[in-house]
């Protein structure tokens, strides 16, 4: 190499490690002073996939933003949807009828399952185990088409609309739901069998920068973060919406598998046990649906009063947030969406240094952020 | 001590077991489904009702009410009427669809009050031009008569499998693949095993 | 070969110089042959791992280049051909070019080495083993060279992990190696071949119990070797992006991936040769004797017959090769070197007293068959670990009420 005599001098290099990387889950770039092996310090740089998705809501009307909601966080998107149905909705003063609710809470809970089987897979993947993944996909498969089912498409759902859902559950669909959640309890032990319960796996994660509580709260993680490192908040039952009240489910938090709490292995575990509540909170809410309405009546333009409000979804990465400010158009004047992968980004430049750069693969793949949340 | 005999305990076990379930996986079907000829029916056949695929135009039944263009979020939509002044009708000059923008969100099928802008199961949507991704669905200088909705009538539209009629514009561009194309250029053939 | 040489050239008087000559063209000859068998057997292994990675992942491997998609690799390594060379601007030419050359070579030249069958060796030197474990140590040089040339600071990380971990896998392998030779006494790859018998319990995978164990810590020492996982940290995909590798595209890129397959083969030739008999086919006792003893035709039919088992046994390893690395993750490369240096080596070190202290012991006498006893109860561990794993796969199969499917070919 060229002009390498005198960067042999110093200790520590820089590496990208750039936009373009398989493990970085989407366009992110972190940089990294390296000595060695070790890492000494981490910048993350964002904005690679910013869309201006916030600036677009204030030129287009209230329900033609709802696709946008979806690509937010393309792999759950139905919560995007939920959180901004809301804040509109509270706006409007309107109330979702149970029926809308109920497909809602299947609808964001089977998403959460479908995409804590893409994190975990990827997870793995990043560590070079490559069958789980697609293992993981191939269950994602089926879900896809029960989405199909519910609203026509597999990945970008726009299922929801103020004061409800966008379609009637089709005949049939309840018992393909049951089904494939039998399916699901069979397949998660063999996923554990197959990686969870690996040695390899296990030594690779445990003790694999642990972030304490206090980090966590500070740094305002949320989600199967926050609570692997053992702090027990969850939105949907500290700050119930929707009819999750109605739900029997358990707040998974980490109480340091194998390792420590807060460690990576016990933010991987809190996921693949959050993904078995889910299938509960499904079921529940299937057998239980009541008949009724699927959308309340609302104007097909509404003009949405002034005001301003702030919602917050449990999502599958942590709280979802919406602060909508309205002025009195048939436009929002500002939309801001406050995710948890942003946070998660901020974070790391404090609790990486002092591991090895395997270490901060494994890491990132398991704080589970996605460069679209990140950026919008 | 006691934990380097565990240490290898744990990992003869673990991979056991790991190796134990890819072996189960090779013995099993494969998931796959090669589309899009190995298939027993073509992927269009396949799909579900309600499928978001792209969207195509029966404009013996559009009302002319440019509902569809106000609700699309990213103005894909372009429609264009021409009133008659004796007789007072609507007449469609202009209805393009420019699928390099189209989401499919399905906004505009909600607000359509015939159905004349639907979804199709069509989802393969690339052409050799980028041109070609603009449908229009009124010829240059053609003008069609808006439909009028008849209290209690359901509108009549083309029949199930009329030929898929978007003229794709061409600009400069030469369509280096006809119309008919929009089906997809493999023909599927059943597979035997699969079809029985 | 250098036998059937002098038997051939045995009738004619010739001149030292035009002897000599010949010899040259001989080995000319040969050597394409085993260049050919390994660009085959690499690219057939290539194949071979994508449809059963496919399988493994609940979907089909490449399946329209060909029947069953065999002919893939001829179509990859076509393409690649055809690639353009790139070569970085600030990357040190020399070096990136010659890189290739010398991990290619490192892979090849084992193959001069492997018995294939009774008297199918293209080299039957005395040092047999000795010569590949060395060998393929040129392999480390050429990776060093390619993630140092590359100019790029990814995959100098990745060359010199590799450096680091082939170069200490080196020693359990060779432990392992000695444990199989002290019991044989030699390091002819023949001769071990022909000390060991036909029947399972002949091998010296249950020689004894010392030999086991060094079998699994060879398995995963040339696992490491041969930068495969769970030991692929250097080519790390997701963490380094191919590692040392990620500069080289077309035809030289090919040139580190051939290696690394043609490295498999070898692998599973050198675990057939020194722990499961080799050529050896069950049943026979001295195969060496029957093809004396037999006339011309039914000569080349043993010999043949040879060749096949070998091919058996080494497919069955290509496949376990090839299973181990779709099933397990990656390990780190601390606890990479912490797994060699800290239970590898104490454990091959083990195996090595212990073995030469059952080669002391007495064979005959009572003794007979008590060895007989242990080596039998050794085959049944052995059988009884590969017939637990089916069993557990069809566990699998019934748990989430699948049913079985075997047709490779759709």
């Amino acid at each position: 190499m060229k002009g390498t005599a005198e960067s042999l001098q110093h200790d520590t290099t820089i590496v990208n490690m750039g936009p373009q990387h398989p493990s970085t889950h989407g366009v992110l770039n972190l940089t990294l002073t390296l000595r060695g092996e070790l890492i000494e310090a981490a910048r993350p740089k964002v904005g690679f996939l910013h869309r201006a998705i916030e600036k677009i809501a204030e030129s287009t009307q209230y329900v033609g933003f709802i696709p946008y909601t979806d690509r937010v966080d393309y792999l759950s998107a139905m919560f995007g949807n939920q959180g901004y149905c809301m804040a509109v909705e509270k706006l409007l003063g309107i109330e979702v009828p149970r029926r809308a609710e109920y497909m809602r809470v299947v609808a964001c809970e089977l998403n959460r399952i479908i995409n804590h089987l893409i994190a975990c897979g990827t997870f793995a993947m990043d560590l070079g185990a490559f069958t789980p993944f697609l293992h993981g996909m191939r269950e994602r498969e089926m879900v896809n088409d029960m989405m199909e089912k519910i609203c026509g498409a597999r990945l970008n759902y726009n299922y929801m609309r103020f004061g409800g859902v966008s379609r009637d559950w089709v005949p049939g669909l309840d018992k393909e739901i049951l089904a494939f959640l039998d399916r699901f309890e069979t397949f998660l032990p063999e996923f554990n069998r197959l990686i969870t319960g690996n040695e390899i796996f296990v030594k690779r994660l445990v003790h694999v920068v642990p972030i304490s509580a206090a980090q966590a709260i500070k740094y305002g993680l949320g989600g199967p973060n926050l609570r692997a490192s053992g702090v027990d908040f969850d939105l949907r039952r500290d700050y119930p919406y929707s009819v999750y009240p109605e739900f029997k489910f358990k707040v998974i938090t980490g109480v340091g598998y194998r390792g420590e709490t807060g460690d990576t292995f016990s933010r991987y575990m809190v996921r693949l046990d959050e993904m078995v509540e889910s299938a509960k909170i499904v079921r529940q809410a299937v057998e239980g649906i009541p008949e009724g309405e699927y959308l309340a009546k609302v104007a097909r333009n509404p003009v949405v009063p002034a005001g301003e409000v702030y919602t917050h979804v449990e999502s599958t990465r942590g709280e979802m947030g919406f602060y909508l400010i309205s002025d009195g158009t048939d436009k929002p004047f500002r939309c801001k969406i406050r995710t948890s992968s942003f946070c998660a980004m901020a974070a790391i430049p404090e609790v990486i240094p002092g591991f090895m750069v395997a270490d901060l693969t494994a890491f990132f793949g398991s704080l589970d952020v996605v460069a679209p949340e990140v950026d919008r | 001590m006691r934990e380097y005999l565990n240490n290898i305990k744990n990992s003869a076990v673990s991979i056991f077991e790991g190796l134990a379930v890819t072996l189960s996986w090779c013995l099993r079907k494969p998931y796959t489904v090669q589309y899009p000829d190995r298939v027993p029916k073509p992927v269009q056949e396949m799909l579900p009702p309600g499928f978001r695929g792209l969207l195509e135009v029966d404009t013996t039944i559009c009302t002319a009410c440019m509902a569809c263009m106000k609700r699309c979020p990213l103005g894909v939509i372009c429609i264009e009427t021409d009133r008659d002044p004796e007789t007072k009708k609507n007449f469609l000059t202009r209805f393009e669809i420019d699928f390099a923008m189209c989401m499919v969100c399905g906004l505009c099928t909600e607000v359509c009050p015939t159905g004349a802008i639907r979804h199709s199961t069509d989802f393969e949507a690339s052409t050799w031009h980028a041109n070609n991704l603009l449908h229009c669905y009124v010829k240059p200088g053609e003008r069609i008569p808006a439909y009028r909705v008849v209290k209690d009538q359901e509108p009549q539209g083309l029949p199930q499998n009329a030929p898929y009629f978007a003229i794709k514009k061409e600009w400069d561009a030469p369509a280096l693949v006809s119309p008919d194309a929009a089906r997809g250029t493999v023909r599927w053939k059943p597979n035997k095993e699969e079809v029985a | 070969m250098k036998n059937w040489f002098d038997s051939l050239i045995a009738n004619f008087q010739l001149d030292p110089w035009v002897m000599t000559l010949a010899l040259g063209f001989w080995l000319l000859i040969v050597a394409a042959l085993v260049l050919v068998f390994m660009a085959s057997f690499a690219g057939i292994t290539s194949w071979l791992e994508r449809r059963i990675a496919g399988r493994m992942q609940s979907r089909i491997g490449p399946n329209r280049v060909g029947l069953v998609g065999f002919w893939q690799w001829l179509a990859d390594g076509l393409k690649s051909f055809l690639k353009e060379d790139v070569i970085p601007d600030a990357a040190d030419r020399t070096l990136f070019k010659m890189a290739p050359y010398l991990v290619f070579p490192g892979g090849f030249a084992a193959f001069a080495a492997l018995p294939w069958g009774y008297g199918i060796i293209a080299s039957n030197i005395d040092i047999g083993i000795f010569y590949v474990t060395s060998i393929t140590t040129l392999v480390v040089l050429g990776i060093l060279m390619a993630g140092w040339s590359s100019n790029n600071k990814w995959s100098l990380i990745g060359g010199v992990r590799s450096a680091s971990q082939m170069i200490s896998y080196e020693i359990p392998a060779g432990l392992s190696v000695l444990t199989v030779v002290a019991v044989s006494g030699t390091l002819n790859m023949q001769n071990i071949v022909a000390l060991q018998g036909g029947w399972p319990w002949q091998w010296y995978f249950f020689n004894n119990p010392f030999t086991f164990i060094s079998f699994f810590i060879f398995f995963a020492s040339i696992l490491a070797e041969g930068n495969r996982t769970p030991f692929d940290l250097p080519e790390a995909e997701s963490e380094l992006v191919a590692g040392y590798l990620v500069e080289y595209s077309g035809m030289r890129f090919l040139f580190f991936l051939f290696t690394e397959w043609a490295n498999v083969w070898t692998m599973s030739a050198l675990l057939t040769t020194l722990f499961l008999g080799g050529w050896q086919i069950p049943g026979i006792a001295d195969l060496g004797a029957v093809i004396a003893a037999a006339p011309f035709a039914v000569k080349i039919l043993w010999v043949a017959a040879s060749i096949a088992v070998f091919f058996i046994k080494t497919s069955v390893f290509v496949f376990i090769v090839i299973w181990v690395r779709w099933t397990l993750p990656r390990l780190r490369v601390d606890q990479l070197m912490l797994m060699c240096w800290k239970y590898f080596v104490p454990i091959g070190f083990v195996c090595l007293l212990g073995s030469a202290l059952c080669v002391v012991l007495p064979q005959t006498g009572l003794w007979q068959w008590f060895w007989l006893g242990m080596r039998l109860l050794l085959t049944g561990l052995g059988f009884a670990i590969a017939i637990g794993l089916i069993w557990r796969a069809f566990y699998n199969l019934r748990a989430m009420k699948d049913k079985v499917y075997i047709k490779i070919w759709a």
